[in-house]
């Protein structure tokens, strides 16, 4: 295996890396915070990257009919943007009609909300945009660059640098602002933390919109990899970031984040040494090993988590 | 306000006939539809007998929908009542003597009239036979799923993965032993041995998910909660890639050309075994050390109850009849593809669990039963199907959180006492 | 002969020094009372004991059999029945299920009746329940035997949480904080109901309490805990009037 082979799968890796942690992070501030499994997540994603598609779509069109061309770096840049605002929304959305009334209910029955809303928006989608798949419109042209034998497309470098920049910008705003530490307050006892003023029915959107926008980014950049667009593209993607979220840890932005990256790294070096189709075989059986001997993920500590049924 | 008193009356009159005498009438129904229900319906300008009470007619097309009702009302309601009701006192009095027999033979009376019952309904045509066999296996599994997620209180994910390797044990046993078969070549013992032989491959599908359960059952010692849904959805997922790589069992492409041994008494019988068997277990005090686990794991050590054989068994058993019900499913379908025991078939199942109600016997039957009814009513709307039931989740989770019929003990004497006495003691 | 009796135990939670050099040896018979200030380690040390935790060092043995290392189910079937002191109840479980449900380890069949319903698993039910409505009467809450534990009054609860302790047939039980949350109606009442089973099942009590007057009235042996060390230990007498025991506890008690 030569060193150019092995830096080029880095590259693949860390490309995968970065659509995993991204979804993760909302799996993982949404676990920390309200205890819940959000299992509309992954469908919120794929929701995220149609809002993008038409966002492109329209900014294109816009940019088209009043004769200006726009860069591509540009465009993209406003379309992540607006993205991430319109599907925040989405998220609050789906806190308000799926999770508040059950904020007093067994975790359990919360969950099962939230799957059926996830089914519902995919069915939703089918049903509004039909079954044809949709392509994502190409906004940036795709430039090769050769750094020493090794094959980089500007869509990786653009893809693994936002995701970085968008992970920073929200561990500065968990750790700095007044909001991230009524967060951190919130995941560290929401039993008390409501009654020092902070509510949990403002944590609990704001959690959701974050979570949901940082969906719908990994969505746009996933779409800039892969364009050919499903409305059961979230399923897979969402329960392999769902596995990784938990994998990180509770509470823990920084261990979802690794466990994203972990698990694009296992993704694309298994089917190097062994056969492909044993790529979620294996990935799963060492997700299973690690949560056998370290049972509340890399960066947990030790919780009483009882369904409260 | 009068609505509730007619609903009232309605539910008096009705508790007042012993379920004997509604399966007797429920039988007489069957027969008259038999007799009767092709040339009903063609009066009716129907084109057939409706094969679900007509309920799968009322989107494919809905003009025919009165038709359908004035059938139900002919054939099913109205006779089945008559019956009952004027059945009630030779019935009631049948009850009595029973109460002081053995239970056993008072439940297998039921059983076999139920079973009656369904043969000859069935009869009518191959979708209802289907749809009834599915609908037991799911019964079975939707139970199954209940003793670890409702009564242990646990999030299991992987009961897809345990029904898999159920399904592909057993199919494996008998196309090996009694088929000849192209991926295992010619049948070793006489194919007329087979249906004798295959309680012991559903057994055999049971054990092999019940040693699968294993894997999820050691970490369970060590978390509760969250931490054991990752690890068995973790599992569902290994169980559906590894079978995908064993290309002696068909790999991807998945298994077929079972014998078709899941009939209608099979299904029944397992699926009768299945409720009795579980819910003895619940309702001994070993098997509710399970609600003790559930509710405060430190309180149950501290009162002697052995905690991790307690999860163990749970885990193993519910497992145990997700294999059986995996092995049903296989030689009904036959045909199964790893691809199928999937994130789909986990919603389904943990739609019907949720739906009837945890830690119930009757939540879970009639959770099975409604989630795979409305899913067929529902068929002809296509896509639209998967807008309607997770709506019809959602609000059951909103207004009742823990499904319809949730926290009842399933008491089968108290259900096959006499109503006489019952009335009597509510006046 | 001691029944139950600890040598040397101690316990460090992390860096920190939760319980050092604790000595205790109980006699049969005997009622016990271990107090101390808030954090002091008292509760530590019954989890310690009964096997929630695995002691860093030091011996534990009741009946001279060694219990350390063993697994808390295991402690309690050799004996070792305890409350709790915010009373762990099983909130689904009628009162009934409660006490019935101790008796775990006593029943007399296995898997195999459980599934099939043998006739010695219905004879073993039968006699677990009569022996359970026994000690419901005795705990004075047979009335509400068929009711969810949830819907109880306080004290009642408390009394069906020590009806399902006796249910385990305890040779030595463990009373964490048994007055918590009590009026001094409730308070006179449990000293009674104390009593009684202390003289009806002849079992060894040490309870943990706050309330002075209640542990100076039941108690023969007093030790008190301050920082995880015993600081005294002898009659209510002694410890009333033994200075440390004043400065540390009493004296603190008195100013706020």
């Amino acid at each position: 295996m030569s060193l150019e082979f092995l830096l080029q799968n880095v590259i693949n890796a860390l490309q995968w890396g970065s659509f995993y942690a991204l979804i993760a992070l909302g799996y993982s501030m949404v676990y920390s915070i309200l205890m819940l499994f959000n299992f509309t997540h992954g469908d919120i994603f794929m929701t995220g990257t149609y809002i993008g598609l038409g966002v492109a779509t329209g900014l294109l069109a816009l940019s088209g009919a009043m004769g200006i061309v726009l860069p591509g770096w540009l465009l993209l840049a406003m379309t992540i943007v607006i993205a991430m605002f319109l599907t925040s929304f989405v998220g609050v959305a789906v806190e308000r009609v799926g999770y508040r009334p059950l904020r007093d209910a067994p975790r359990a029955s919360a969950a099962i909300t939230g799957l059926m809303i996830g089914i519902m928006l995919e069915y939703g989608n089918l049903a509004i945009l039909g079954t044809q798949r949709l392509l994502f419109p190409p906004i940036i042209e795709t430039v090769t660059y050769n750094i020493f034998g090794v094959f980089v497309t500007n869509k990786k470098i653009v893809i693994v640098a936002v995701a970085l920049s968008l992970m920073l910008a929200l561990h500065l705003f968990i750790q700095k602002t007044r909001w991230g530490m009524a967060m951190r307050a919130m995941s560290f006892d929401f039993q008390v933390v409501p009654l020092m003023g902070v509510s949990i029915n403002l944590i609990a959107p704001m959690t959701f919109a974050i979570g949901s926008a940082l969906a719908a980014a990994g969505g746009i950049l996933y779409a800039l990899a892969y364009p050919v667009l499903d409305p059961f593209m979230g399923i897979l993607l969402g329960w392999k970031s769902f596995v990784a979220a938990i994998l990180g840890g509770r509470g823990s932005i920084l261990g979802a984040a690794l466990a994203g990256f972990l698990l694009g790294f296992i993704e694309v070096f298994v089917p190097i040494v062994f056969p492909s189709t044993f790529r979620d075989l294996i990935a799963y059986s060492i997700i299973l090993l690690i949560l056998t001997f370290r049972p509340y993920g890399f960066f947990g500590q030790a919780h009483s988590t009882q369904l409260r049924l | 306000m009068r609505l509730a008193a007619l609903w009232g009356w309605v539910w008096r009159s009705a508790a007042a006939v012993p379920p004997l005498g509604w399966l007797i009438g429920a039988f007489c129904a069957a027969v008259l539809e038999l007799l009767i229900g092709y040339e009903l319906a063609i009066m009716l300008y129907l084109p057939k007998v409706p094969p679900l009470f007509g309920a799968t007619l009322l989107f494919q097309n809905p003009l025919l929908f009165p038709a359908t009702l004035l059938f139900d009302l002919l054939v099913y309601i109205l006779p089945v009542c008559a019956v009952a009701f004027g059945t009630q006192r030779l019935t009631d009095r049948a009850a009595a003597f029973l109460e002081h027999r053995p239970t056993w033979l008072a439940a297998l009376m039921h059983l076999v009239l139920m079973y009656a019952i369904l043969h000859v309904w069935t009869e009518a045509s191959a979708y209802r036979l289907q749809v009834s066999k599915l609908v037991m296996i799911a019964v079975m599994l939707t139970l199954s799923l209940n003793v670890i997620n409702g009564y242990m209180g646990e999030f299991s994910c992987s009961h897809p993965g345990f029904m898999a390797l159920g399904a592909y044990a057993a199919s494996v046993f008998t196309l090996v032993l009694f088929t000849q078969d192209r991926l295992f070549g010619p049948a070793l013992l006489p194919a007329a041995l087979g249906p004798f032989c295959y309680p012991l491959a559903l057994f055999i599908g049971g054990m092999t998910a019940a040693l699968g359960a294993l894997v999820v059952a050691i970490p369970s010692f060590r978390t509760r909660g969250d931490y054991l849904a990752i690890i068995s959805l973790a599992f569902m997922f290994i169980v559906k890639s590894a079978i995908e790589n064993i290309e002696p069992v068909g790999g991807p492409r998945g298994m077929g050309g079972q014998p078709n041994w899941s009939t209608l008494p099979v299904v029944f019988t397992a699926m009768a075994l299945c409720i009795w068997i579980i819910n003895n277990f619940v309702r001994s005090t070993l098997g509710k050390a399970l609600n003790a686990v559930r509710d405060n794991e430190t309180a149950a050590d501290a009162m002697t109850i052995n905690t991790r054989r307690t999860k163990m068994v749970a885990f193993m058993f519910g497992a145990f009849w997700a294999g059986v019900a995996g092995g049903l499913y296989a030689h009904e379908v036959r045909h199964v593809t790893p691809g199928g025991f999937g994130i789909q078939m986990l919603a389904e199942q943990l739609a019907m669990v949720y739906f009837g109600g945890l830690n119930s016997v009757v939540g879970s039957v009639v959770g099975a039963v409604s989630i795979s009814m409305v899913s067929e009513v529902l068929k002809p709307l296509g896509l639209y199907k998967w807008l309607v039931i997770p709506l019809i989740l959602i609000l059951v989770m909103i207004f009742r959180p823990t499904g319809l019929i949730a926290f009842r003990d399933f008491d089968i004497k108290r259900i096959l006492a006499p109503r006489k006495a019952a009335l009597k003691r509510r006046e | 002969m001691s029944l139950l009796r600890v040598t040397d135990m101690t316990h460090f939670f992390g860096g920190l020094r939760a319980v050092y050099r604790y000595n205790l040896t109980l006699a049969p018979g005997e009622i016990r009372g271990l107090i101390g200030p808030n954090g002091a380690g008292k509760t530590t040390i019954f989890n310690l004991i009964t096997g929630i935790h695995t002691p860093s060092r030091g011996t534990v043995a009741l009946e001279g059999r060694n219990i350390v290392g063993l697994r808390p189910h295991e402690i309690a079937t050799r004996g070792l029945g305890r409350t709790f002191q915010n009373m762990l109840l099983w909130r689904h479980m009628t009162v009934l299920e409660h006490v019935r449900m101790a008796h775990y380890a006593q029943l007399q069949y296995g898997l195999f009746g459980a599934f099939f319903g043998s006739p010695r698993r219905y004879a073993e039910e039968e006699r677990v329940e009569a022996n359970s409505l026994r000690l419901l009467r005795i705990f004075d809450v047979e009335r509400y035997a068929r009711q969810i534990v949830t819907s109880l009054p306080y004290g009642a609860q408390r009394r069906v949480e020590m009806a399902r302790a006796m249910a385990t047939r305890p040779k030595v039980l463990f009373l964490d904080e048994p007055t918590a949350g009590m009026t001094p109606e409730e308070l006179t009442q449990m000293i009674g109901i104390i009593r009684k089973i202390h003289q009806e099942f002849q079992v060894a009590i040490l309870l943990i309490e706050h309330r002075l007057k209640f542990v100076m009235e039941l108690c023969q042996r007093i030790q008190t805990l301050v920082f995880g060390e015993v600081i005294a230990e002898g009659t209510p007498e002694e410890i009333k009037n033994n200075p440390e025991v004043i400065e540390a506890y009493l004296g603190k008690e008195e100013v706020a």
